[in-house]
């Protein structure tokens, strides 16, 4: 019997320690969908032919190694389980836990991960994908000060309702924020303990988390306003936003290696039969935050609902 | 053209030729088509220290590994991305040719191959600092830093990975000294002065066939007036966003108007042996 428990993008999650930044459940008399646990992990996968510099993958079997951390194997969408390398914490794994291990589960699950961050604004989702370091996280963050509720922060799970709506299912883990942000944003009395010991990121105690499924209502495709792309907020063609799917998911390439293409086509049409794609070009710049908010905000009450 | 297939590294210090070199090579692709839109390229190759390249291949926060892991995975990034290079793939390189902590040469990929471009190291200080939008002594210091880095701040992300310059000089012989893979080097003087020879060579070197009309048509459409007008005229994507333009002055010797006589004693001194060497003649005499 796994001691925590967590409810993450949907799930109930055993894990046999800790997970700091995920939002503990209470009903642990459910039967979990993911076990995460620590134990023997294979260096090679049986019939693979190491796929990436540092992963292999052999059907619903997936071998991740994480320097000076260990190897992660996630298998069909349902275990994780660590072998850590002489010296690592469980503490330092649970970042790579919730982060990558769990996005290659919920693809693994058949889910559409998107590699972005997601607010709650009149009851509905807007996502803001970006790369790393592009900025979606202190965007959702200083989004989240002027009032908006947290979904999720860099891993976007998206799933279809009852009515074939596409959903976000918040994560119930905090936003994560590099302490430069942080100091520029004005949260340190916010600021929690760091993601993983080394490093100059760290949690942010929430605000308004959304407890329930959310509609997602558009996307917005976070982008530097440099030459040639002009600030500005435009809608992305119907073909573009196709595509935008492919490159915007959390690890773009596994969303294809892992997923047969009709059904990739048909999960990207599903979304986009409800959901706008925009592309939100604003300059990279803590100081000029304040406007992208609210040319956002704007841009919120002219779409229709 | 044809094509050998495989990566050649086009590396160089910061400030010393690498994008026109890029653009010269984006407006061969494009042929009589050009020139080439600077803000459109035609060329995939990036550069080697792109986070999100080393993201999608590795599949890792790389926020949250040490920089020296992501130096030792690095390698094995590049040696997959060379096993499935069949285009000829020109990356761009700012680090300096390093081994990894655990020993194994970054850039060292067999097949791979390397073009170095240099550049003297007073032009280099002037042209730095207005890309770092600082001052030029700051550009100095970190050009005459022998354990140099960039792109490594502790409280953010940085859009690349960090970089290991190692200060000019440092730079310079670890791309050139090194014996894993066959480097030639071009200077950005000579480059100024007769380029189609220059970018001839190194196209030779990479075994990338072009006629002399179609080499001759590249340079006219990455001239640096084309440029130039072309920034202005709609901006440069790769222009620091702190800096006022990229592509600034591009003239040779524009040091000696900028740089006051202690500064360029200062650039000297650090980096005499590796000037004579190159072909730069020192302004101060018989320097240590």
């Amino acid at each position: 019997m796994q001691p925590f428990r967590y409810r993450i993008s949907g799930l109930q999650v055993a894990s046999a320690f800790e997970l700091p930044g995920a939002i503990p459940a209470a009903a642990a008399d459910v039967v979990a969908d993911v076990q995460v646990a620590l134990g023997p992990v294979p260096t090679a996968l049986q019939g693979g032919d190491r796929m990436g510099p540092n992963w292999d993958m052999v059907g619903e079997d997936f071998l991740l190694e994480v320097p000076s951390l260990g190897r992660f194997h996630i298998r069909g969408g349902r275990e994780i389980v660590i072998a850590l390398d002489d010296g690592a914490s469980e503490r330092d794994a649970s970042a790579y836990v919730l982060g990558t291990a769990f996005g290659i589960l919920l693809h693994q699950r058949g889910a559409l991960v998107l590699h972005g961050s997601a607010v709650a604004h009149n009851g509905q989702a807007v996502a803001i994908c970006g790369h790393s370091g592009a900025g979606k996280s202190t965007l959702a963050a200083a989004l989240c000060r002027e009032g908006c509720g947290f979904v999720t922060d860099d891993l976007c799970a998206i799933s279809l309702d009852h009515d074939a709506h596409p959903v976000i299912l918040p994560d119930g883990r905090q936003l994560k924020l590099w302490q430069e942000a942080i100091e520029k944003l004005e949260l340190t009395e916010r600021r929690g303990e760091a993601v993983m010991g080394r490093f100059e990121k760290y949690f942010l105690a929430p605000q308004d988390t959304v407890p329930a499924p959310l509609r997602l209502r558009a996307i917005y495709l976070l982008r530097d306003a440099r030459p040639p792309l002009v600030e500005g907020i435009e809608e992305v063609s119907l073909a573009d936003a196709m595509h935008a799917l492919d490159r915007e998911a959390y690890r773009p390439g596994l969303r294809i290696k892992m997923g047969a293409r009709p059904g990739l086509v048909m999960q990207s049409a599903q979304l986009l039969a409800h959901v706008n794609v925009f592309r939100l070009t604003r300059p990279h710049d803590f100081a000029k935050l304040p406007q992208t908010v609210r040319a956002l905000r704007a841009h919120w009450d002219a779409l229709a609902p | 053209m044809s094509d050998p297939g495989g990566i050649v590294w086009l590396a160089s210090f910061p400030k010393s030729g690498n994008t026109w070199f890029r653009i010269f090579l984006a407006n061969l692709a494009a042929g009589e088509n050009g020139p080439a839109d600077i803000n459109n390229l035609d060329e995939r190759g990036g550069i080697a220290s792109s986070r999100h390249e080393f993201e999608a291949s590795t599949l890792l926060d790389s926020g949250f590994i040490s920089h020296d892991d992501i130096e030792d995975l690095r390698h094995a990034v590049y040696a997959r991305a060379q096993a499935a290079c069949e285009e000829q793939r020109w990356i761009k390189v700012h680090d300096a040719y390093t081994l990894t902590p655990r020993g194994k040469p970054m850039f060292g990929i067999p097949g791979t191959r390397a073009v170095y471009l240099v550049r003297d190291p007073r032009d280099v200080a002037v042209s730095f600092s207005h890309h770092l939008a600082s001052t030029i002594d700051v550009a100095i210091a970190l050009m005459n830093d022998d354990n140099g880095v960039w792109c490594a701040p502790r409280k953010g992300l940085a859009n690349q990975l960090r970089q290991k310059l190692l200060g000019w000089s440092g730079h310079v012989a670890s791309w050139l000294d090194q014996t894993d893979i066959p480097v030639t080097f071009l200077r950005y003087e000579d480059s100024m002065v007769d380029p189609a020879r220059n970018f001839s060579d190194a196209l030779a070197f990479a075994g990338r066939a072009a006629s002399s009309d179609e080499i001759v048509r590249a340079i006219r459409h990455a001239d640096f007036s084309e440029l130039q007008r072309q920034e202005n005229e709609r901006g440069f994507g790769e222009r620091n966003p702190r800096s006022k333009s990229f592509f600034r002055s591009g003239r040779v010797g524009s040091w000696r108007e900028i740089l006051t006589p202690e500064q360029v004693a200062r650039i000297e001194e650090a980096h005499a042996p590796m000037m004579r060497r190159l072909g730069y003649p020192l302004s101060i005499e018989d320097v240590a």
